[in-house]
């Protein structure tokens, strides 16, 4: 195992760890109070939205961009991005579909066909972008996107497949008490998450790559290692996120997750995470993909045209982005 | 900073719900709030609320919420790819609990679970355009599809004489409606004597159908006319037709209007034309009647128009009208 260095020696032009800590659990708060103060104005505005039913509504469908933006995250620290996440799980699912539904077979081997698929689209990736040198991930994903979007087409020629057995539908589909059982698994893949990103030698890894990864390279940390990891990370996330999507239709469908990267890279850059890498959290990054869910929750319960939300979704995405600008003038001026 | 966020969002959602009376109620008589307590309420989900298709449909659901006094909604994903998207709006409305929902949905098999929650509340599911196949339904309003294609047919049998060959050209493989289109076409064909020397699948796409469409004129040069199970097809076969200086009755379905505007200028031979206003109007119809406790028949059939150069105009004006 190589030595693990410490954060002020792979980004010497960073700011002091200490000081960039503090800086995120207060850009996190301002999420969080925004994500509360969202939910304060639609009580208000709709009785219908400060309900036990609705506020698990929201659990639900936030629970496949959850998972997904949290491999976003996981790339974008790295300074990087994949583009691939949709179709990474629709070509999952629809391999499922046919392993389960078509052939019969077990369901557990089904659900470990559906993650495998997605780790290996993800190891892909990692590997186009370090073995193939690849300029950019934007590049390697861009092509994985296209691939798997076409051969989850071709699968079934286009055609849905449903009626998926219990075993499958679980995760996306029980719920333990009033809550439903994928949000649990949100929350356990984030608490996971969180505690591999601060407190192991991975977590920082990752950071330090995103911050300078020249310097990571030169501090001996294993770059070409890490980045696969977390491009296959981010598959294996993008396939279960399928999972719980087919679990909540109870279908698989080619076009399932299109589109999707976009609402994953929106959470992530909402939750204060920074494009140029180096910087975010994973709570900040649940924060933000709760944030696209309430807004469109609440503006679906106040009758505001699909046309109009995505207006508000891409307002809310320009305003957090540029506030992201501001912080780094900021800390550049300082 | 991030207050200025905070402000921003809050705004942006006064603002919009200071709005959210017009797209809804538009047509309705009366502010939608005043007594809208002992009128039933419906919610309407279509694929999309984005395209002239679907605005028809809108159109058609909000004359009726106006005609029959219902305090109704009409709403739908930005496009008719977001299939998730509409599963959520379909939830979202179960939240504010209306006496009926009327639906046709994008991926019906994606749709059943919730249409399931429908049904533990008690509230009933009416398909419009769409078949779901659910048990659980109380009915199916659309156009039969077979019959359509039957009539597109003879509508192109009658501009040829026995023994002309003739091309098919259907949607995506696999998409139950154009299928039925097809097949119903053929039959109607063979049966007035008509040769069929093609039958190629185009993905009811414009580009798509007339790389066909230039493919059947290379191996049958001698075809004299053409089905297409819908309009977007029968426009692309028609540029590709023109491009070879040819003149063939191309005959389309569906009746949108730029298939209408092309029947006008007199380059399309005719359509098969749905009645998209009808199945919004009916929708809400026999929701009603299912909310008052009437029984409906499980399956209703909305007509179709045969449109040709004699009567496209007046389609084009009733259209324009109800969309105004």
């Amino acid at each position: 195992m190589s030595p693990v260095p410490t954060n002020a020696a792979v980004a010497p032009d960073g700011p002091p760890r200490a000081r960039r800590l503090s800086e995120e659990v207060r850009h996190g708060l301002g999420a969080l109070l925004g994500l509360l103060l969202l939910c304060l104005v639609l009580t208000f505005l709709s009785d219908k939205f400060f309900t036990l039913d609705n506020l698990m509504n929201i659990a639900r469908q936030s629970s496949v961009n959850s998972l997904l933006a949290l491999g976003m995250l996981l790339t974008i620290l790295t300074a990087g991005i994949d583009l691939s996440v949709g179709s990474v799980l629709a070509l999952s699912i629809m391999t499922m579909g046919v392993v389960v539904v078509q052939w019969q077979w077990n369901p557990f081997v089904g659900i470990a066909v559906c993650l495998g698929v997605g780790t290996f689209l993800g190891w892909l990736n990692g590997l186009m972008l370090t073995k193939l040198r690849l300029p950019h991930p934007f590049i390697s994903t861009l092509g994985t996107m296209n691939i798997a979007r076409g051969l989850a087409l071709i699968v079934t020629g286009a055609a849905p497949i449903a009626g998926f057995p219990e075993a499958v539908q679980y995760v996306g589909r029980a719920f333990a008490g009033p809550v439903p059982v994928s949000f649990l698994l949100v929350v356990a893949m984030y608490g996971l998450f969180h505690v591999v990103l601060t407190r192991t030698a991975t977590g920082r890894y990752i950071y330090a790559i995103g911050s300078n990864r020249e310097a990571a390279r030169l501090a001996g940390i294993p770059v070409d290692r890490v980045l696969i990891l977390v491009y296959t990370l981010s598959g294996l996330l993008a396939a279960l996120a399928g999972l719980v999507l087919v679990g909540r239709v109870n279908s698989a469908y080619p076009l399932a997750g299109l589109g999707y990267e976009l609402d994953a890279i929106a959470a992530v850059i909402i939750g204060g995470a920074s494009f140029f890498g180096g910087v975010g959290t994973v709570w900040g990054t649940l924060i933000g993909a709760l944030i696209i869910a309430v807004l469109r929750n609440g503006l679906n319960l106040l009758d505001v045209a699909a046309d109009l939300q995505t207006v508000v979704i891409g307002a809310v995405i320009i305003v957090a982005v540029y506030l992201d600008v501001l912080r780094q003038r900021s800390r550049k001026g300082a | 900073m991030k207050r200025a966020l905070s402000l921003l969002l809050a705004l942006a959602m006064i603002g919009l719900a200071g709005c959210r009376g017009a797209p809804a109620g538009g047509d309705a008589s009366g502010s939608p709030e005043e007594g809208a307590g002992d009128k039933p309420e419906i919610v309407v989900v279509l694929k999309t609320v984005s395209s002239q298709y679907w605005r028809f449909v809108e159109a058609g659901a909000k004359q009726a919420f106006a005609d029959l006094g219902v305090n109704g909604t009409v709403i739908g994903p930005a496009s008719e790819a977001q299939v998730m998207e509409q599963v959520n709006m379909l939830e979202d409305a179960l939240s504010r609990n209306p006496d009926a929902l009327v639906v046709a949905p994008i991926q019906p098999s994606t749709a059943i679970p919730v249409f399931e929650r429908y049904r533990e509340k008690g509230i009933p599911v009416i398909l419009i355009d769409t078949d779901a196949g659910w048990p659980g339904q109380t009915t199916f309003i659309g156009t039969d599809n077979a019959t359509a294609g039957r009539q597109g047919g003879e509508l192109l049998a009658s501009m040829l004489q026995p023994g002309d060959k003739v091309a098919l050209i259907s949607g995506a493989l696999g998409n139950p409606a154009t299928d039925a289109r097809i097949k119903g076409a053929k039959a109607a064909l063979e049966k007035a004597g008509m040769v069929v020397v093609a039958e190629q699948p185009a993905d009811s796409d414009k580009a798509k159908a007339m790389a066909v469409m230039e493919n059947i004129l290379q191996t049958a040069p001698d075809v004299k006319g053409v089905f297409c199970a819908n309009d977007d097809m029968a426009i692309g076969a028609l540029r590709a037709i023109e491009a070879k200086g040819r003149k063939l009755p191309v005959i389309g379905t569906d009746g949108t209007l730029e298939a209408l505007e092309a029947i006008l200028a007199g380059s399309l031979a005719g359509t098969v034309a749905q009645r998209p206003v009808e199945m919004g109007y009916k929708g809400v119809e026999y929701a009603l009647k299912v909310v008052k406790g009437e029984t409906i028949p499980r399956r209703i059939t909305v007509g179709v128009d045969l449109l040709t150069r004699d009567n496209a105009a007046e389609k084009i004006e009733f259209l324009k009208q109800i969309t105004k």
